[in-house]
């Protein structure tokens, strides 16, 4: 047998697949990851940092920085002005009173009731999810330490978790609040990269998602500069600019991967690919389980959301900006959608970072490749006509935002998440069901990317789990 | 008099209830606000010589428990089955599903080779669903918020019932719960025309699109009839859905059950938080130990007991438990039966149903209509011809037609009109019209029933035909609400038993009969 020169290949330089590589380096491995795109991503990263990741990997000591603006959104009000949510609740409310003083009376209650509930989210996440099919006692006892430890939490937060969960995010406001702009802020994160609308059952899931590692009464993910921390960390080596994918060899064992369509390989006895499933197994599916293959086949990742990035110099008005006045404006939106157009009137928020805008714009289906230079321009001008009557000033420079749509972003359908974070296919059920822990149907290969549990807009967290789990089953002699 | 038990509502879940009761031996008088008994399962002749299953018109999920312990052959209860399906399509063609298994597989064929193979897998794994979700029904949903030995017992029951299903159904019953009824399907078949109308099933009573997740359990809730009982098929009553209830009546009042109709309850009397009687709309009362209601849980506790009876929270958990009627039925007497454009004639697909739901796209429209606030402008229809297989629901020569249609939302944008109700039944039959040119000309009556109507004559809360809407955050112990799903109530002796509760609507009895086992059990009044 020959020697090879790596233990372990990390395909894809994002965050998850840097944390793996790093906790693999750590236990002595010698790991190379590769990266498709030839320069790192200047924007930062969205999403909570699990103290585990940062704390086991020394990462505040490395310059890591986890910000959250305040106020940490800002929506504009029909008769002009802004809503504006603070981190400080009481500052809040006195926000929230101008628009409704019986929902600035619902708050603190609303955001207290919420939290509870991301801290169950948090402690399931941070471990790979319960194998509900397990006959290994261990694991049996981890589950029932997990519905213990909910049943403690009292009673209100066990009916909570059945009742909001499977809810959608519009019946779960309405049920709180009456204040469109109000519901509108907060419905927004309820269908980030989702195909669905805010009436859609299993939205309210994908709300508490997104708050899991906020501080009460925040609904918007911080940013961080952890894949840049990553990146300056040492211990691994980083190959850019190639396109990698697991190969076996003709006894069907792997071998580690392949460089491009027709290139190279690079021997390894372990591969972990952060890429998205539906896309990471292009070269050994025919080797693979067909019921595998068909489970993988049919993850749904419908890409809805144009990302957008406008440099742009000199200060804002804004931090975080939405706009989304409604419930009703984003159902409308989804409706186009639906049956594979853009939305008129896409939900647009704004993030001001330094010398740049990034931009969210949902609706924007994924084309299947139908989409042109045409498109582009519409889409633009989509996004600037919904934005101009609020930030006049984006009008000057609409000629240099870049948008990419979901066709754009080298993806399965364009899906950022790498699959929808809808209930079927969470916890046990992601990325397919029976194989959510990380290991694939092919000896000495894992996933460990936003595909797996706990999905995306959580940086790190499947990537240390997967690590976690990779280290335990290929213990070395 | 005095009785041991009143059981507030002569539905099928009241008449069911009473039954069982008077059965262990107990005195039960059932009061009925209506002239006749069986709630939304009533057969009325609205035009001279037409009978109509007015409202629900279709049976299947009846417990096959209920029909052997309460013996309702005997008491005239006779199912003729329903023989098909057919989709007309909006190109002049269309799918059929027939009685015989392999007619049905070449018309699947014709269509999709692929569907054709995928088909039998898919029955089989709904079938098996259907069975493993069964034990559920008849089991009084165990509270996981609770300590209690009885309710800890249950949870591990349920927990070890479903890892005994295997690791790829266990996965399946999570997808049906959780997935979108067109998601689901998409995963089985290429076919729009058959996903279009095989989802229709899961949008039923629901104010729910085929592509809003929670879409695919109401799909599979509706596949546990197909294989219940002697018939294992949807079928018709014959003499109409209210001969359902009045088997179940003669059944209860051969136990020795009174049952009084025109009869209306205005409240429920209770001294020291424990239930004593009724008061009628006319002023007698009734005392009983034992008090039952059937009514849906907004009426049960928002109307029957004066809020200061029940706990705050409790009440505000009524008071959000959610109905949003979104169904409407149009009857028709027709002098003749129309033909189809994709079918020409009159034929063996007339003694099945039609299926409005040319494709998902076209469901879906529906459904964005409503979700507005108006009804579809070309709404999703289940159209059946029930005069073809019970030829005395008509005049000889005469065919009354019952037409399901979704969507029609009970808060309809200015509310519900006689206009608008006529506007509705015009959007209706225009609609068939487009599928069967000159079928308006068979029209002789035509009676429009909105949600409004519904709850007006039946009491089914904003016209919800479920008494609730079955979404996965108000089924089994969050039916009706946490804490309350075990047909008991905070007033000691009052009990509910309607579809409001676990496991919910159709016909199907489940509800009555579990709340009257839980009576027995408590010791029934004595």
């Amino acid at each position: 047998m020959t020697q090879s020169r790596y233990d372990a290949i990390v395909i894809g330089a994002g965050v998850n697949g840097l944390v793996t590589a790093h906790f693999l380096a750590r236990a002595g491995r010698r790991v190379l990851v590769v990266e498709r795109e030839p320069n790192a991503n200047a924007a930062l990263d969205v999403g909570w940092v699990p103290p585990q990741v940062v704390h086991e990997l020394d990462l505040a000591r490395q310059g890591l920085r986890i910000t959250q603006p305040d106020p940490w959104i800002a929506a504009p009000l029909e008769g002009g002005g802004r809503l504006e949510l603070w981190r400080d609740l009481d500052r809040s409310v006195e926000a929230i009173r101008r628009v409704s003083p019986a929902d600035a009376a619902k708050w603190p209650d609303f955001c207290a009731r919420m939290r509870k509930l991301a801290t169950v989210l948090e402690r399931l996440y941070v471990a790979p999810p319960p194998d509900i099919e397990s006959r290994d006692p261990r694991e049996l006892t981890r589950i029932a330490g997990l519905g213990l430890y909910v049943r403690r939490l009292g009673k209100q937060t066990v009916i909570d978790l059945a009742r909001v969960l499977p809810m959608s995010i519009a019946e779960l406001l309405d049920d709180w609040f009456e204040s469109d702009a109000l519901k509108g802020v907060l419905g927004a994160v309820g269908v980030w990269h989702l195909k669905q609308g805010p009436r859609s059952g299993g939205t309210a899931f994908n709300f508490l998602h997104h708050h899991v590692g906020n501080p009460i009464g925040v609904f918007r993910p911080p940013v961080s500069n952890i894949a840049s921390v990553l990146l300056g960390l040492p211990g691994i080596e980083v190959r850019r600019g190639q396109e990698a994918m697991p190969v076996h060899g003709p006894d069907g064992h792997l071998t580690g991967v392949g460089l491009g369509p027709h290139g190279d390989t690079i021997e390894a006895p372990l591969v972990v690919t952060s890429a998205d499933p539906r896309a990471a197994f292009e070269h050994v599916k025919p080797d693979l389980d067909p019921e595998f293959v068909r489970a993988i086949d049919n993850i749904k990742c419908r890409g809805v959301v144009a990302k957008g990035t406008l440099a742009w110099q000199g200060p804002t008005s804004f931090t975080n900006l939405c706009v989304a006045p409604s419930l009703e404006y984003l159902e409308r939106a989804y409706d186009a959608a639906k049956y594979g157009r853009d939305s008129e009137r896409p939900y647009v928020e704004l993030r001001a970072e330094d010398g740049r805008i990034e931009v969210h714009v949902q609706y924007v289906p994924f084309r299947n490749g139908d989409s042109n230079a045409e498109h582009d321009r519409e889409l633009r001008a989509a996004v600037v006509g919904v934005l101009a009557p609020h930030v006049p000033e984006i009008k000057a420079a609409e000629s240099r935002l870049v948008l990419k749509s979901p066709d754009q972003l080298h993806l399965t359908e364009g899906h950022l998440y790498h699959g929808e974070l809808t209930l079927d296919q969470i916890l046990f059920m992601r990325p397919v069901p029976g194989w959510s822990r990380y290991r694939m149907p092919l000896q000495g290969l894992y996933l460990c990317g936003a595909g797996t549990h706990p999905g995306g807009g959580i940086a790190g967290a499947a990537g240390r789990n997967a690590a976690r789990v990779i280290l335990k089953e290929t213990k070395r002699s | 008099m005095r009785y041991d038990a009143i059981v507030i509502g002569g539905g099928h879940n009241g008449l069911v209830t009473a039954a069982y009761l008077a059965r262990a031996g107990k005195k039960v008088l059932v009061l009925e606000r209506r002239p006749r008994v069986g709630g939304a399962a009533v057969t009325e002749e609205i035009f001279p010589g037409f009978k109509f299953s007015m409202f629900s018109y279709v049976v299947s999920l009846l417990r096959p428990e209920i029909i052997r312990d309460l013996d309702l052959p005997r008491h005239g209860l006779h199912i003729l089955p329903l023989e098909s399906t057919v989709t007309p399509m909006e190109n002049g063609d269309y799918l059929a599903a027939w009685a015989d298994h392999d007619e049905t597989r070449r018309e699947l064929y014709r269509h999709s080779p692929r569907d054709a193979e995928a088909y039998d897998e898919y029955g089989r794994l709904m079938h098996f669903m259907a069975q493993a979700v069964k034990p559920i029904l008849s089991m009084v949903p165990p509270d996981p918020t609770s300590f209690a030995p009885g309710d800890l017992a249950g949870l591990l029951k349920l927990g070890k019932h479903f890892r005994g299903l295997g690791g790829e159904r266990l996965h399946a019953l999570v997808k049906l719960m959780t997935m979108s009824s067109a998601d689901f399907l998409d995963e089985w078949f290429e076919t729009d025309v058959l996903k279009a109308t095989k989802s229709a099933s899961g949008i039923i009573g629901t104010f729910l699109g085929p592509r809003s997740p929670g879409t695919a359990y109401v799909l599979l809730h509706h596949y546990m009839g197909e294989l219940d009982g002697v018939f294992r098929a949807w079928g018709f009553a014959k003499g109409g859905t209210g001969a359902v209830s009045e088997a179940i009546a003669s059944a209860a009042r051969a136990f020795g059950a009174e049952i009084r109709c025109d009869a209306p309850v205005s409240r429920v009397t209770a001294r020291s938080g424990t239930a004593t009687g009724v008061v009628l709309e006319n002023g007698d009362e009734l005392a009983a130990d034992i008090v039952v209601s059937s009514l849906d849980p907004r009426r049960t506790f928002l109307q029957l007991l004066e809020p200061d009876q029940l706990p705050p929270e409790f009440v505000a958990d009524i008071r959000r438990f959610k109905f949003r009627g979104s169904s409407g039925k149009v009857n028709l007497a027709l002098d003749g039966l129309p033909s189809f454009t994709c079918m020409p004639g009159v034929g063996r697909q007339h003694r099945g149903a039609f299926s409005i739901s040319p494709s998902l796209d076209y469901v879906e429209h529906a459904y964005d209509d409503a979700k507005y606030g108006e009804f579809s402008r070309r709404p999703y229809m289940d159209i059946v011809f029930p005069s073809m297989i019970d030829p005395g629901m008509a005049p000889p020569g005469k065919h009354v037609m019952s037409i399901f249609v979704q969507y029609a939302p009970y808060h309809l944008n200015g509310g519900w009109t006689d206009a608008k109700r006529e506007a509705f039944g015009d959007a209706v039959v225009n609609t068939v019209e487009c599928f069967a040119p000159g079928f308006k000309s068979h029209i002789l009556h035509r009676q429009v029933l909105t949600p409004l109507d519904i709850e007006r004559i039946t009491g089914l809360s904003e016209g919800n035909i479920f008494a609730g809407e079955l979404a996965l955050h108000q089924l089994f112990f969050l039916r009706p609400a946490p804490g309350w799903a075990k047909f008991t109530t905070p007033v000691r002796g009052f009990y509910q038993s309607g579809s409001g509760t676990h496991p919910g609507g159709g016909i199907m009895g489940a509800s009555g009969r579990l709340a009257a086992l839980r009576i027995l059990k408590d010791g029934g009044g004595r």
